[in-house]
């Protein structure tokens, strides 16, 4: 194939991707879709091996390709054109039962010849809390419904059983309705796209392109893997859960041309739905190696195969039915895409070539609040806090990992607007903006997280509830990277004021002034009524390098712009300020004294 | 020969006896191809004790900084609870082949 068509191709095969998530965000009504961008679209072979990976939540393009796999053994011989096919069981293929998988084969003259596949975090899912995430189930029996495989539509035909049977155990089933429309809509998209590449150049043609896609990204990324340094490299992340400590272990493995992540020395599975099945795990660790190291290079499954996972079954990261695991893209997934991140961010830094690659890890705690209840306008409301989607960057080797900048696994994660939220929800926004001291400090510093409070507001019943599966407040996960310190943590405080106060200070603008009770929570369903106020910060991104090497002046922008306080600017930059200007002199002997202090730790 | 090891230490030394040390000073720590934490100087900062800590940080996790002997430059820093090994990151001897 000339070289020019092989490109064309490959970029439309992107194009049909980005139609159909376009697709999805417009007819999915949920903001979690539309504003937090929490979906994928892919393409597949026609044996469900990963063709495309489009953008969203890279958790999931590996998943998904289990999925089609496994709708494959599931209805092999009964699988027609215009069939779409819903997976959403964690111990088949998902990462929780509320993303939820619409697949749908792609026919050329009767011929299987692709899949296209989606997901988004569905409005509701029947589980015992509103939302999905189920932060008190006990097993998975309890965090809705979950199905190993279902034909949705067969051959164009809505089965309009199943249909009602799914939206018969979900709350808000108008809004899920949307959703899996929004679903069905997209593989429509997908699937015209695709066919419409056939109808131009050919079947054999686009198949020929599609089997070279694959091999070169094989090809490249072996190619990549050999320049870099063999090694072995390790991360470790603690996940705390009403006091029970649970680690993600990672050592990372290169040799040649293959990567081994073994996560061997992690936890027993947890009787908290924190703990993630296979699948979620090999999705978690492919999250940052596609855009860290496949950054030029189509992520397919040509990528999959110089990669190898051992997960212990059992443990928190190959956990054995029924555990519960609707927290587990908060939880496990995530801490396993984190130790990827930090173990291949280290490999990067061995090498003199890919130096500039470096990062330190990224946003780190991902913190899922639902909220619920019943809106100003008398409607029910279900709804995530986005923000857990608005991210902090990584230190780079180059510079300071950018403020509230979004994440590794997801390309174009984002929070919805205050003003959206506060039309959706009964509630108000005291404040948000970015948190200080919460990047992790270094030579570069990681991007701050941010920080907010919302109060309820206008509500017909005093309030609402929300269900919080908050991970990351009692310890760091964003790590650093070569001397770089973790981000900051993570804050969840309930401020619960007796009704009859009545003196609320409606406008407060910290944390210290709003009145009331304050008390940390992280894991549960609490109220947000009368005078409560829920207060919320999520972390920074990790830092690099020592923090006394850090330019002086970076320092004194940072405590200007309120990044940074003075006595972080002091006691971990050594950074003096005599009348707003950097004491150059001072600086330099402070720091002197301040490496002295460390190695005076020795001499004790 | 000098060759990166991290943004903070390098070998140094002839193909076949070269050793882990300080990018500053040069200062060497260990033997290529072994652990060279245990021989940095560690210096154990409480994370709830630092600017930004949440108000429920657990009371024992804590940054083990690993600085140099020779310079005192900070050379790596991991999150660890107190009985917790040191995370071991060892990067291939140069054989002289890359
Ligand atoms: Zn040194």
């Amino acid at each position: 194939m000339d070289p020019i068509t092989f490109s064309i191709i490959r970029h439309r095969l992107f194009r049909v991707v980005e139609e159909a998530v376009i697709t999805l965000k417009h007819v999915s009504g949920s903001a979690i879709t539309n504003e937090g961008h929490d979906l994928m679209v892919s393409l597949y072979r026609a044996d469900g091996s990963l063709l495309m990976g489009g953008v969203g939540f890279l958790h999931h393009l590996t998943s998904a390709a289990e999925a089609c796999k496994a709708i494959i053994r599931r209805f092999e011989g009964n699988i027609n054109e215009g069939d779409v096919y819903l997976l959403n069981d964690p111990y088949t293929a998902a990462l929780h039962t509320s993303d939820i998988y619409l697949i749908a084969p792609i026919h050329h003259e009767g011929v299987r010849v692709a899949w296209s596949a989606c997901f988004v975090h569905v409005y509701d899912i029947g589980a015992m809390n509103p939302g999905g995430f189920a932060p008190d189930a006990a097993d998975i029996f309890s965090e809705g419904f979950s199905s190993p495989g279902l034909k949705l539509v067969d051959r164009y035909e809505l089965r309009q059983d199943i249909w009602d049977t799914l939206l018969n155990m979900v709350r808000s089933p108008e809004m899920v309705a949307l959703d899996l429309r929004s679903m069905i809509a997209c593989n429509n998209v997908a699937r015209e796209r695709f066919l419409a590449l056939i109808g131009k150049y050919g079947v054999e043609t686009v198949d020929g392109a599609c089997r070279t896609l694959i091999e070169q990204s094989e090809m490249l990324l072996r190619q990549r893997l050999r320049e870099l340094p063999d090694g072995r490299w390790q991360s470790r992340q603690y996940l705390d859960v009403k006091g029970e400590i649970s680690k993600v272990v990672l050592t990372m493995t290169k040799e040649d041309d293959r990567l081994i992540f073994d996560f061997t020395g992690s936890s027993p599975q947890s009787r908290h739905s924190l703990n993630c099945t296979r699948w979620a795990s090999l999705g978690g660790l492919f999250a940052p190696l596609f855009p860290l190291l496949c950054y030029d290079i189509t992520w397919n499954e040509g990528v999959i195969r110089p990669i190898t996972m051992i997960a212990p079954e059992g443990s928190i990261v190959n956990c054995t039915r029924p555990a519960p695991v609707s927290v587990a893209t908060v939880g496990a997934i995530q801490s396993v895409n984190n130790a990827a991140c930090s173990t291949i961010g280290k490999m990067l830094a061995a090498s003199e070539k890919y130096a500039d690659e470096v990062t330190a890890v990224w946003h780190a705690n991902h913190f899922a609040i639902f909220m619920f209840g019943r809106n100003q306008k008398g409607g029910d409301a279900i709804g995530i806090l986005t923000e857990t989607f608005a991210g902090a960057g990584g230190a780079r080797s180059f510079g300071d990992g950018v403020d509230i900048g979004g994440e590794i696994p997801n390309p174009i994660s984002r929070m919805a607007n205050v003003e959206t939220m506060e039309a959706s929800f009964p509630i108000r926004y005291l404040f948000r903006r970015r948190m200080k001291d919460s990047g992790g400090p270094g030579r570069f510093r990681g991007g701050t997280g941010g920080e907010l409070a919302i109060v309820p507001h206008d509500s017909p019943d005093g309030g609402l509830h929300y269900v919080i599966s908050g991970k990351g407040s009692a310890f760091p996960m964003s790590d650093g990277i070569s001397g770089g310190m973790a981000g900051a943590l993570n804050d969840y405080v309930w401020v619960h004021a007796p009704g009859e106060t009545h003196n609320a200070d409606r406008f407060a603008q910290s944390l210290e002034t709003v009145p009331g009770e304050k008390q940390p929570i992280s894991w549960g369903v609490y109220p947000l009524q009368g005078e409560d106020a829920l207060y919320v910060r999520w972390n920074g991104g990790g830092g690099l390098g020592d923090p006394l090497e850090r330019e002086p002046d970076a320092v004194l922008r940072d405590l200007r712009e309120g990044t940074v306080s003075e006595a972080a600017g002091s006691e971990i930059y050594g950074v003096v300020v005599q009348s707003g200007a950097v004491d150059a002199l001072a600086t330099e002997r402070r720091r002197r004294e301040m490496r002295a202090a460390r190695l005076a730790v020795a001499a004790q | 020969m000098k060759q990166r090891i991290s943004e903070t230490l390098e070998f140094r030394g002839e193909i076949g006896n070269c050793r882990i040390c300080c990018g500053k000073c040069g200062h060497a720590l260990a033997p290529a191809g072994t652990s060279w934490k245990p021989l940095a100087v560690l210096s154990v900062v409480q994370v709830g004790q630092l600017p930004g800590a949440s108000s429920a940080v657990h009371p024992g996790v804590v940054f083990r900084q690993f600085c140099c002997p020779g310079c005192g430059a900070l050379l790596d820093c991991e999150t660890a609870l107190p009985d917790d090994p040191f995370l071991d990151d060892i990067v291939a001897a140069p054989t002289g082949s890359k």
